[in-house]
């Protein structure tokens, strides 16, 4: 079993927009899902870490909920991107590869010298 | 945008917390089922299946919370549930709670309100526009009379014409008018101004207009603008006053409008007039004379220069005057300009008196705050044990901080609203203290800047007392559980703070004290003060018949001046008259002024056969005048040769009486008695007065007029009878009780002259008591408050003392149990404050004679370090110290020796 991680801080929104980016409204338990699965299960989630972001991120704006019926008629909390924390995922994700660009060239074998 | 956002969210949360909690519950709920329906969905068994999602969710009671404390603001709910525990703390503790609060009540209260005064009078913007440019000239001279002579009108055409760092120069004149509007006539206080004026002084019209440059100069209409208090109370703020015409000294003059509220310099004026109202402003005499200086002037600065810039180009321009102009500025009396920012020479009066004041105010904080700490630190004492609790349950450093911290917030805003309850009351008594020293006294409030200054303050020592507490540090948290709540002496270094903030209140109450005794002094002093009258029961007061404008000699031919003046006489020879007959007067005099009041006119004087040396000061002298029983009436010694006679009127020999100073200066060791004198320079071309000789028949003894607390000045009296009837002061001598003839006498001038006002109708007491009763005023209120400090002084003495005994219960038990007396435990105990009380004292000379140095402008008669009043002040709080210390030392003798050690 391969190890598992903590979420950094910071990189839990930018996976939660994304999931809603790509999969739509979602509840909860699916975001926290598709995260673990997308990472090949090296992440897990608990509630007490995915609850709050998904709360730090409502109150920012980014996303909105409204309770739905699910798929299987089960009321749950539904979580939609807003076209603000589609800007936010767009910039965050800019932000996210130029870091690691970076620091991928500063960790790259240093040149041969003759 | 987000983060705000984010935060706005958050403090809503704050308030929707247990709606949004239900919300909570259900989504966790589902989660966990939705969980435990996809592990059944696997081929789990429903329990196990429920077992491992609930492991995977960490626990829904910690995820609720973190939640929670993302949802609403945890450290501000955090502060409110510190805040409840802390009123009830308080609540618990009613006799700790109610003498701090008091205590800095006390404190927090003379701070708010003598700083709302401080900010009214001294550092408040002007109401003007942009009124930090506006600048007050001021010329002046040594000798009498010189302090600010005001300039003519020639002299300020040329700072006009040639001052490039002054954009605008008014002037205006103060003048007295009798107002007449339908019914009684009233004396008014009106400014004489230029058309410029309210343009260079940045105010605007609440009502019609202002007066204009087009209002200036001889062909235009006589106007009056009111201003807000006089329209206010004497017009009841009638809103339909513009275009009313009133008689001003019999001229008809239109009410063209009223001026936004402004303080006025040098006194408070009812009403600004152009100059056309009074035909004297206009004349060549004014326009024309260089020494005829009649005029206040207030200019702009152009933007761009300062005030320094300003004095350097206007000392220029005046020596370049005096130069030009060598008889309008005798080289001796060193003729100089000032320019002065509007704003200081406002508070010129009150600035003294009132930094005394805030600095007694502060200090009297900075006792009661020392006070409060030292009661906090005992109190922190007996709390180690619940800090200790606390923090071995997990409660952080800045945690206990914050409840600190909280707590005497909660304790100072306490103190400090009730301290605005009491600054309240204050500021109303402090304004009628304020009216006698600044024209700004009306602008003193409670306002937002004074309650953000109480708001600064209550936090600043809210923090202070929050951080000189001791708090457990963690690494010290096992010894201190295991000695448990015994240990109550709360350590060496609270100790020497406790011991330390004894002596500054100590050193501190000295201070206060001895300043108060410096200024009682000062009033005593004062009050002791000869005013050169052998008698106090003389009733004063002042009838004006003649009008500037009937004796002015620029609008009014000669024999109208002397038809006006004949008729004065015989109605002032009536009223004489009249008085004289009511019961109980012995002898009634008349004169110009009154005595123990300034004449405000003065003029220079020549010697026969002396010429003075080039660069001497011109002997200058009071005018006044005297009628035959004035001296004898006031009670005014007789001091060489004669008083004036029935004998002395118009067309006989020309006689003069000189007062003491006078003769002193100019017949310094010889008999003035026969000498003769006249009045000269150029000014007496503008005045009724002639430059004869005159002979000098009589010397009489000096009199205080300027006030109790300036030497005598320089006086020479003219007869009433040889002289115009200016003034008109009567000074009736009475057998007892002068004050109740004031009813009688002045209805018998109301019948003589029904439109004359009438003024300061005062015995000579009280015209005594009133110069006294600002400075009185001043000395009660310092006392008050040192008397306060010595009170909180010794609370802070006693209670330290008490302290230490309560916490060395064991330690003088021992030492009693091995043979230490009674009265050896008292004494220990007694040096141990007289240790702090010896210390206090010391430091507090030094500081008392400091301070008194700072404000030896206010003292009169006494030394800053007045031995007296130091050796006074060291005995009264040392006794007070002493008896502080004696109770506790008694209790510690009284300590049973087997209680104690069972304890």
């Amino acid at each position: 079993m391969p190890e598992k991680l903590d979420v950094k801080q910071g990189t839990l929104a930018l996976m939660i927009l994304r999931t809603l980016d790509v999969l739509g409204p979602l509840h909860g338990y699916g975001v926290a899902r598709r995260i673990e699965e997308t990472s090949g299960n090296r992440l897990t989630l608990n509630y007490g870490t995915l609850y709050p972001a998904l709360l730090k991120l409502e109150q920012e704006g980014c996303i909105s909920a409204e309770w739905r019926q699910s798929e299987n008629n089960r009321r749950a909390k539904y979580y939609t991107l807003t076209p603000a924390g589609r800007k936010q995922l767009a910039r965050e994700a800019r932000e996210w590869h130029r870091t690691a660009d970076l620091i991928a060239a500063f960790l790259a074998p240093p040149p041969e010298t003759a | 945008m987000r983060h705000l956002r984010a935060a706005l969210a958050r403090i809503a949360g704050v308030f929707t917390g247990h709606r949004a909690e239900d919300d909570l519950r259900e989504e966790l709920q589902a989660h966990l089922d939705m969980e435990t329906a996809e592990y059944i969905r696997r081929g789990m068994a429903p329990d196990g299946a429920r077992r491992k999602a609930l492991l995977a969710s960490g626990g829904l009671t910690t995820a609720a919370e973190s939640v929670r404390a993302q949802r609403g603001l945890p450290w501000l709910e955090g502060v409110a549930a510190d805040a409840r525990y802390a009123l009830r703390a308080l609540r618990h503790n009613p006799a700790f709670t109610a003498v701090v609060v008091i205590t800095l009540a006390l404190g927090i209260g003379a701070n708010t309100a003598i700083f709302s005064v401080v900010r009214g009078v001294l550092l408040k913007p002007l109401p003007h526009r942009d009124g930090d440019a506006l600048v007050y000239l001021r010329h002046s001279m040594d000798g009498p009379g010189g302090a600010n002579m005001r300039f003519s009108v020639p002299e300020v055409v040329e700072f006009r014409r040639d001052a490039k760092t002054l954009a605008g120069i008014a002037e205006y004149s103060t003048f007295n008018f009798t107002l007449r509007d339908g019914g009684d006539a009233v004396n008014i206080d009106a400014a004489l101004v230029t058309g410029n004026f309210f343009e260079v002084l940045g105010l605007s019209p609440v009502l019609g207009r202002l007066t204009q440059p087009g209002d200036d100069g001889t062909s235009a209409a006589p106007v009056m603008v009111l201003t807000h208090a006089y329209w206010s109370t004497h017009f009841d703020a009638d809103p339909h006053i513009v275009g009313r015409q009133v008689r001003l000294d019999g001229k008809l003059v239109t009410i063209i409008g009223v001026v936004e509220p402004a303080p006025w310099f040098p006194s408070r004026v009812d009403a600004l007039l152009n100059m056309v109202v009074s035909e004297h402003h206009t004349s060549a005499l004014m326009v024309q004379g260089r020494t005829h200086r009649m005029s206040d002037v207030l200019a702009r600065l152009t933007r761009g220069a300062s005030v320094e810039d300003a004095r350097t180009e206007l000392t220029g321009i005046h020596a370049r005057m005096q130069r030009a102009f060598r008889d309008a500025y005798d080289a001796g009396s060193h003729y100089r300009v000032a320019v002065i920012p509007y704003k200081e020479v406002l508070g010129e009066r009150a600035r003294l008196t009132l930094w005394l004041l805030m600095g007694t105010a502060a200090f009297v904080m900075i006792i009661s705050a020392a006070n409060v700490v030292n009661l906090t630190l005992m109190r922190g004492v007996r709390r180690e044990h619940e800090l200790v609790v606390r923090a071995a349950l997990g409660a952080g450093s800045v945690r206990l901080r914050r409840l600190l911290l909280v707590e005497n917030l909660v304790l100072t805003g306490m103190g400090a609203a009730l301290g605005v309850g009491i600054a309240l009351g204050g500021v109303r008594l402090l304004v009628a203290f304020a009216e006698r020293y600044s024209p700004r006294a009306n602008e003193i409030r409670l306002d937002v800047a004074v309650l953000g200054f109480t708001f600064a303050l209550a936090v600043t020592i809210a923090l202070l007392l929050s951080f000189v507490a001791y708090l457990p540090r963690e690494g010290a948290l096992a010894s201190m559980i295991s000695a448990g709540g015994r240990r109550m002496s709360g350590g060496v270094r609270m100790q020497r703070l406790q011991r330390a903030l004894v002596v500054a209140q100590i050193a501190v109450s000295f201070v206060l004290l001895a300043g108060a005794g410096l200024l009682t002094r000062t009033t005593m002093q004062l009050s002791g003060v000869r005013t050169g009258l052998r008698t106090e029961e003389v009733l004063t007061m002042q009838v004006a018949l003649l009008t500037t404008a009937q004796l002015d000699v620029s609008s009014v031919t000669a024999v109208q001046a002397m038809a006006a003046d004949a008729d004065a006489k015989l109605r002032y020879a009536r009223m004489r008259r009249e008085i004289r007959a009511l019961p109980g007067v012995i002898e009634v005099g008349i004169g110009s002024s009154v005595p123990l009041r300034s004449s405000l006119v003065q003029f220079d004087l020549k010697v026969e056969g002396r010429n003075t040396v080039p660069g001497e000061t011109m002997p200058r002298a009071d005018f006044r005048t005297a009628s035959a029983e004035y001296f004898r009436a006031a009670g005014i010694p007789l001091q060489r040769g004669r008083e004036f006679l029935v004998t002395d009127r118009v067309g006989s020999g020309r006689v003069v009486i000189v007062n003491e100073a006078l003769a002193k200066q100019i017949f310094p060791g010889e008999d003035p008695i026969g000498k003769r004198v006249a009045w000269t320079g150029d000014i007496l071309r503008f005045t009724p007065l002639s430059g004869d000789w005159r002979t000098v028949v009589g010397v009489v003894g000096n009199t205080r007029d300027g006030g109790l607390d300036t030497k005598p000045q320089p006086v020479m009296f003219l007869p009433f009878a040889q002289e115009l009837a200016m003034g008109g002061g009567f000074v009736i001598r009475a057998e007892r009780d002068a004050a109740s003839l004031a009813a009688a006498a002045t209805r018998i001038v109301r019948r003589i002259a029904p439109a004359a006002p009438v003024e300061n109708v005062m015995t000579v007491a009280q015209i005594k008591d009133q110069s006294l009763s600002a400075r009185r005023l001043n000395a009660a209120l310092v006392s008050s408050f040192g008397g306060l400090a010595a009170i909180i002084a010794a609370v802070g003495i006693a209670g330290v003392l008490a302290f230490s005994v309560s916490a060395r219960t064991n330690d003088i038990g021992i030492r009693m149990s091995l043979g230490a007396g009674s009265g050896m435990v008292q004494r220990m105990i007694l040096k141990e404050g007289g240790v702090l009380l010896g210390a206090g004292l010391v430091i507090g000379v030094a500081g008392a004679i400091v301070v008194g140095r700072l404000m030896r402008g206010l003292l009169f008669g006494v030394a800053p370090h007045d031995p007296a009043t130091l050796a006074g002040v060291a005995v009264m709080l040392g006794a007070i110290g002493f008896a502080a210390c004696w109770f506790p030392a008694r209790r510690a003798a009284r300590i049973d020796p087997s209680i104690a050690m069972r304890s």
